[in-house]
């Protein structure tokens, strides 16, 4: 195997898991350190219930309600994000299968639900992220307030989404038993990467992505939580 | 002369909280919907009144020093260097900001902007940059214990002269107490409604009398003033010492409830900040808003109206700050229902209602009226044209204010005042409503 390919398949996923998780928990522990002296519940609250929460989390009710535009760009993007990444479990590992397997899908049936799934997610998340950007060039508002980071993020994706849409409706179809295999690899810390090209490329942009995520406010999925604690809160 | 050290000691400082600021530093989508849903904005579509962008100027220099990213990659991650010449528009810009918590309602993240330009307007504070206006404002509060200036003893011609009125109005005698020690409620307005618009002043008198209580409450001739503009300035100090004054003088006067007035701001420092961060400790006293408690009344059959005098129709303007931060919204349409014969509501309404552009403290600058007139005020006025409403009643002394100058600059033929004194017009005092003159 090359050096690049080894750099890209067997070292850097070590370095992107490292950075992602001692970042996010970095992050997340520094919210909840500092503190927060006043409270600010704003009406109307559905008070701090959980409820209220993964309501908000799962529908992005307050979005839908001030820009319906764009509660359809974003809600879609997220809900197709959350199916890739169920598929990529798939890819790496058996346990989806087994599960499916448990519910009485046969193989067949597995690589009907995977390309009808996986083939909605990539064609969903192409399409978003390319409105999003759009969006964020030809809407005034959005585009005043646009900034190199902010670009960075929907391109980063782009790359991610794009390479991933070549595999799934390209040639180079991706060999589950050759990615279960890499993957139980990595796990044993012992890498062995023998992947096409395209997979590579794929594999490289989405761990820059991961990189990124402590560092950028994609962190929103992790902050998202907090804040909406502040503002919906009931009074302490 | 630059002023970067100090600004960027104010910016630094977020690092260390409060928690909702430096979490909006960290996690702004840039999505645009504040903007959307901006009043600012919706009258004009200029980046500076964008509230994203407002709160950029902070964010931006907060990630230059603060964060990894914005050290090492700079520009690349949303980072920028101290810049006097953006720095001189800061108070132009954070003083284009109604802090009406609007678009905290619809950001998908939960960011509420105002918080950013507090910290705007308590760095600008810090440097003596506050607008020459509300400079002034604190100052005669923090003197005389009102916003006016006004002494004892012209409170108390005030009084006088509005119990005479009441008498005239009614052939009975109302009292408002003043300064008795022992009283069960002490009633604490917006200045102007005791000096200047003084039918809710009269409505509040009037609901006491009528529930034989005319000797349970007072006001004060020492602190009569609800308003605490150091929430607008951003000055925690001089909100706090605005706040104490009324807070003591409560503790003399042995009181059992703090009546708050129709004050949108007064309520929400009293009730969501003093209260709730208990920053003098446990209160020997409630703290309700009249218009909470006269709507109690009401409910309880009490109270007694002849609608027949208020024939035109009304509608109702949310304050953003019992709207919004103190969920003050039935209330208010309890007596004006009660109260009035036609009752129509702007759309949206409650908690979602719009700015009337002159929040924030904004409605005392003369200096930007032509501002408030023509981009933060567009909204407001659409929405009440759209109710074909006659009278907009509302419980917010600078409320009033930017909607009163809002309907004489698009000449309008529409009244603006309060809630209690719509009350004061209809309510029937043994059993006869008030033979009214016209106040305006």
């Amino acid at each position: 195997m090359g050096n690049s390919a080894f750099l890209v398949g067997g070292v850097l996923p070590y370095l992107a898991a490292v950075v992602f998780v001692v970042g996010v928990v970095y992050r997340l522990l520094t919210w909840r350190r500092v503190p927060q002296p006043a409270s600010m519940t704003l009406y109307p609250t559905q008070g701090a219930s959980w409820g209220a929460l993964v309501k908000e989390a799962l529908f992005f009710p307050s979005l839908f309600r001030g820009d319906k535009t764009l509660w359809i760009f974003a809600w879609s993007f997220h809900v197709a994000l959350a199916l890739a990444f169920i598929g990529h479990l798939r890819v790496a590992t058996g346990v989806i299968d087994r599960g499916l397997a448990a519910v009485g899908l046969g193989a067949a049936g597995m690589a009907m639900l995977s390309a009808v799934a996986g083939g909605f997610a990539g064609v969903v998340l192409i399409a978003t992220v390319l409105l999003l950007l759009g969006r964020r060039m030809l809407v005034a508002r959005v585009r005043e307030i646009s900034k190199t980071p902010d670009f960075l993020a929907l391109l980063l994706l782009v790359a991610v989404i794009t390479t991933g849409d070549l595999m799934r409706f390209g040639a180079s179809h991706v060999d589950l038993a050759a990615t279960r295999a890499w993957a139980a690899s990595l796990l044993t810390l012992s890498p062995a990467v023998s992947l096409p090209p395209t997979f590579l490329l794929h594999l490289f942009f989405a761990q820059l992505l991961v990189l990124y995520i402590a560092f950028s406010k994609l962190m929103h999925f992790g902050g998202f939580f907090f804040t909406f604690s502040l503002i919906k809160g009931s009074q302490p | 002369m630059s002023d970067q050290e100090p600004v960027l000691k104010g910016v630094n400082a977020i690092k260390g909280g409060p928690r909702a600021l430096r979490l909006y530093m960290d996690m702004c989508a840039k999505c645009g919907t504040c903007a959307e849903v901006c009043t600012v904005y919706y009258g004009k579509k200029d980046p500076k009144y964008n509230p994203a962008h407002r709160s950029d100027l902070i964010r931006s220099l907060y990630k230059r020093h603060n964060t990894l990213a914005g050290k090492i990659f700079g520009g690349l991650a949303g980072a920028k260097d101290f810049d006097q010449a953006e720095f001189e528009e800061w108070q132009d810009i954070f003083y284009s900001c109604t802090t009406c918590r609007r678009c905290a309602q619809f950001c998908p993240v939960g960011i509420d902007n105002s918080v950013i330009t507090r910290k705007g307007r308590t760095i600008l504070d810090g440097l003596g940059r506050t607008p020459a206006r509300l400079q002034k404002v604190v100052k005669t509060a923090l003197d005389t214990h009102n916003t006016d200036g006004a002494s004892p003893d012209a409170f108390n011609a005030a009084i006088a002269f509005i119990e005479e009125e009441m008498r005239e109005e009614h052939g009975v005698d109302i009292k408002i107490p003043v300064d008795v020690v022992g009283a069960e409620y002490f009633y604490l307005p917006p200045s102007g409604d005791a000096l200047v618009n003084i039918e809710a002043t009269m409505g509040v008198a009037k609901v006491f009398h009528v529930l034989g209580m005319g000797d349970k409450w007072t006001m004060s001739s020492k602190c009569f003033d609800g308003a605490n503009y150091g929430l607008f300035t951003g000055n925690d100090a001089h909100m706090k010492a605005t706040n104490k004054a009324c807070v003591d003088e409560a503790k003399r006067l042995g009181v059992k409830v703090l009546l708050m007035g129709e004050c949108g701001h007064a309520h929400r420092v009293m009730k969501r900040m003093m209260e709730s961060s208990k920053w003098w400790g446990d209160l020997p006293f409630q703290v309700i808003n009249c218009m909470e408690w006269t709507a109690e009344q009401i409910r309880a059959g009490k109270l007694q109206f002849d609608k027949s005098k208020n024939p035109e129709s009304v509608t109702y303007h949310d304050p953003c700050n019992f709207a919004k931060s103190c969920n003050i919204i039935e209330a208010p349409r309890v007596i004006l229902r009660a109260a009035c014969t036609k009752v129509r509501e702007m759309t949206p309404h409650g908690a979602e209602n719009w700015c009337c552009g002159g929040g924030g403290g904004l409605a005392a600058m003369n200096e930007i009226l032509e501002f408030r007139m023509t981009v933060s005020g567009v909204k407001k006025h659409e929405q009440i044209k759209a109710t074909g409403a006659e009278y907009v009643a509302t419980a917010c002394a600078n409320c009033k204010r930017q909607l009163a100058q809002l309907m004489e600059h698009h000449k309008e033929d529409i009244a603006v005042g309060g809630v209690h004194d719509m009350l004061s017009r209809a309510i029937l005092v043994d059993g006869k409503a008030a033979n009214r003159k016209c106040y305006e």
